[in-house]
């Protein structure tokens, strides 16, 4: 008798639960339906001359944009709305494309959103703006110019081309970025350069840290300066640089048995800056901060 | 006398008058329209800033170059005799002596800038002026860095010559008391406790970025804050060693910093 009671309240128990998750699903269903009403996609495509300079920018208050290789006559640019209080303004002049979010009356940064994919010519000259981001760029070859204030940027597998980033304290990441002149600034974001090289390689970030991982290539000039943050690089053994570092108030650790140079433009403070080659000293590595630390490490 | 016909034509007169008189009509409508005025303020102040950088000492022409040069290449400006002027970018140079004066355009409806963003163009490209001017300018009795002496340095000598402070420029460095407090650590960190009062181009940039949602605005003060205490801790340190090049880069670092901290937001602005 007692095991018949405790199967029909096993039996209730069930269908209370069942009922629940059903309500539950129902409403999550109706949420998700009316935010993907709320939601539109579009997608414009713009024809380019095969092998032309063609130049794209994207400028955008609030969003994403994700930018990958695609036809090298052709540019897809697939825009998701987050409301009716935004729209997309393009124009095409020639092989330069234009791609502006239009913020309407009390739009706001959620309202105001369009998070925008890309498909372009590899080759292409790039320009991404976006003040909460996040910008992320692979595959290209062209000349590529990116700005977001607290939008985190991400670029990978680029090669050959201009990268300029600037950012207030989105923080940057560069990999498997060759033969590129790289010149990064951000007030207060970390900036992280993996397997990154090229003849120029610049970062200055205030606050922010920059971690370099990679090989210093061979033949570049790269130079890291902090205000504030700290600077690292992990290096291999066989590594061919020309060091200097210096922090006018932090501190300096070096893991490189350094050759010694005849002649510096500072003089030599213990702890706080060294100088010298590895290798052939193909490149130029000089690391620069006012009170961060700055450390060399062998990988 | 329309808004549009007022910013068309107001950088030419306030150029032709430097008294900043404007003829009655303008005059009138100025008065009665808040737009309007704030526009014919921030010109004038611009202005005016722009004269008594002159008055100190002028950039090397390449610098005005390479500011048209740049904000040319980032479409901000064009030539006159290709588009419609709506303001004009202050010159420190005597307007009679520049034949092409680069002016301002909208490349589209999204940089027709807001009255309270207009100045933040110009003042970065000044500020960034006035850095490069700060720090070039600093005697440097030797390049190569010799080791900080001293405790005395900040102990027993005030800071001498202090920075020839441009309105431009609107951190200014630190009070020798201010430093002598800090005198156990000679060629340390030094940010004054004091927080100083905010420069014009800085109550404008606050100004500017108070229209902003509340969150984004309290970040870009605390950014503004950041940079002008990195640059006052610079600053007091090149002013205790002159001859630290490397320490006079980060200064001119701090610069940039700041006027890219004022692109930045004149970006989010317009």
């Amino acid at each position: 008798m007692a095991s018949l009671h405790y199967v029909n309240r096993q039996a209730n128990f069930r269908k209370k639960t069942l009922r629940k998750t059903t309500v539950v699903t129902l409403v999550l269903t109706a949420c998700l339906a009316s935010a993907a009403i709320a939601q539109t996609k579009q997608e414009y495509r713009f024809t380019v001359g095969a092998n032309a300079n063609v130049s794209i920018s994207v400028d955008t208050q609030y969003g994403a944009i994700s930018v990958r290789p695609g036809s090298a006559s052709q540019i897809v640019v697939t825009a998701t709305l987050k409301s009716d209080k935004v729209e997309v303004d393009r124009q095409q002049n020639g092989n330069r494309i234009e791609i502006a979010s239009h913020l309407l009356q009390g739009a706001d940064q959620q309202t105001g959103q369009i998070d925008y994919e890309l498909l372009i010519p590899p080759d292409a000259t790039l320009n991404l703006r976006s003040s909460t981001g996040p910008l992320s760029v692979e595959r290209l070859q062209g000349d590529l110019t990116l700005e977001g204030a607290d939008a985190v940027v991400d670029i990978r597998d680029v090669n050959n081309g201009h990268v300029h980033v600037q950012t207030m304290r989105g923080p940057i990441t560069l990999t498997n970025v060759r033969n590129g002149h790289v010149e990064i600034a951000s007030i207060s974001g970390d900036v992280h350069l993996k397997a990154v090289t090229g003849p120029v390689v610049r970062a200055n970030s205030g606050s922010g840290k920059i971690f370099y991982d990679g090989d210093f290539g061979s033949g570049g000039n790269y130079k890291f300066s902090t205000h504030t943050g700290d600077i690292e690089a992990l290096v291999p053994a066989d590594v061919s640089a020309d060091f200097s570092a210096h922090s006018v108030l932090g501190r300096v650790q070096n893991d490189f048995p350094l050759q010694p140079k005849q002649h510096s433009r500072f003089n030599f403070e213990a702890g706080r800056s060294f100088f010298g080659t590895v290798g052939k000293a193909a490149s130029e590595v000089v690391l620069r901060s006012f009170s961060g630390r700055i450390r060399l490490k062998q990988r | 006398m329309t808004c549009s016909e007022v910013e068309r034509i107001l950088p030419e007169l306030l150029d032709g008058a430097p008294d900043g008189a404007l003829p009655g009509g303008l005059e009138a409508h100025v008065k009665s329209c808040p737009a309007c005025s704030d526009l014919v303020s921030d010109l004038k102040l611009i202005a005016s800033e722009a004269r008594q950088l002159a008055a100190t000492e002028e950039p090397a022409p390449r610098v005005w170059v390479r500011i048209a040069a740049q904000l040319r290449a980032e479409g901000l400006i064009s030539d006159p005799a290709i588009s419609v002027p709506t303001i004009s970018v202050p010159t420190i140079r005597d307007p009679e002596s520049a034949p092409a004066r680069p002016i301002l355009v909208p490349t589209s409806s999204r940089r027709r800038w807001t009255s309270t963003a207009r100045w933040l163009a110009p003042v970065a490209a000044a500020l960034l002026v006035a850095g490069s001017y700060v720090v070039s300018h600093k005697p440097a009795p030797e390049m190569a860095k010799q080791p900080a002496p001293a405790a005395a340095v900040t102990a027993q000598t005030p800071v001498t010559a202090p920075v020839p402070v441009t309105p431009a420029a609107p951190v200014s460095a630190p009070a020798p008391q201010q430093l002598a407090q800090k005198s156990d650590k000679p060629t340390g960190a030094i940010r004054p406790a004091v927080e100083p009062e905010p420069s014009t181009e800085d109550q404008q940039f606050l100004s500017a970025v108070s229209t902003l949602a509340p969150s984004t605005r309290a970040t870009y003060e605390n950014q503004l804050q950041a940079v002008n205490a990195d640059i006052r801790e610079t600053q007091a340190y090149v002013d205790r060693n002159p001859g630290d090049a490397d320490a006079r880069q980060h200064l001119m670092d701090a610069y940039q910093q700041k006027a890219l901290l004022y692109q930045i937001a004149l970006d989010r602005i317009q």
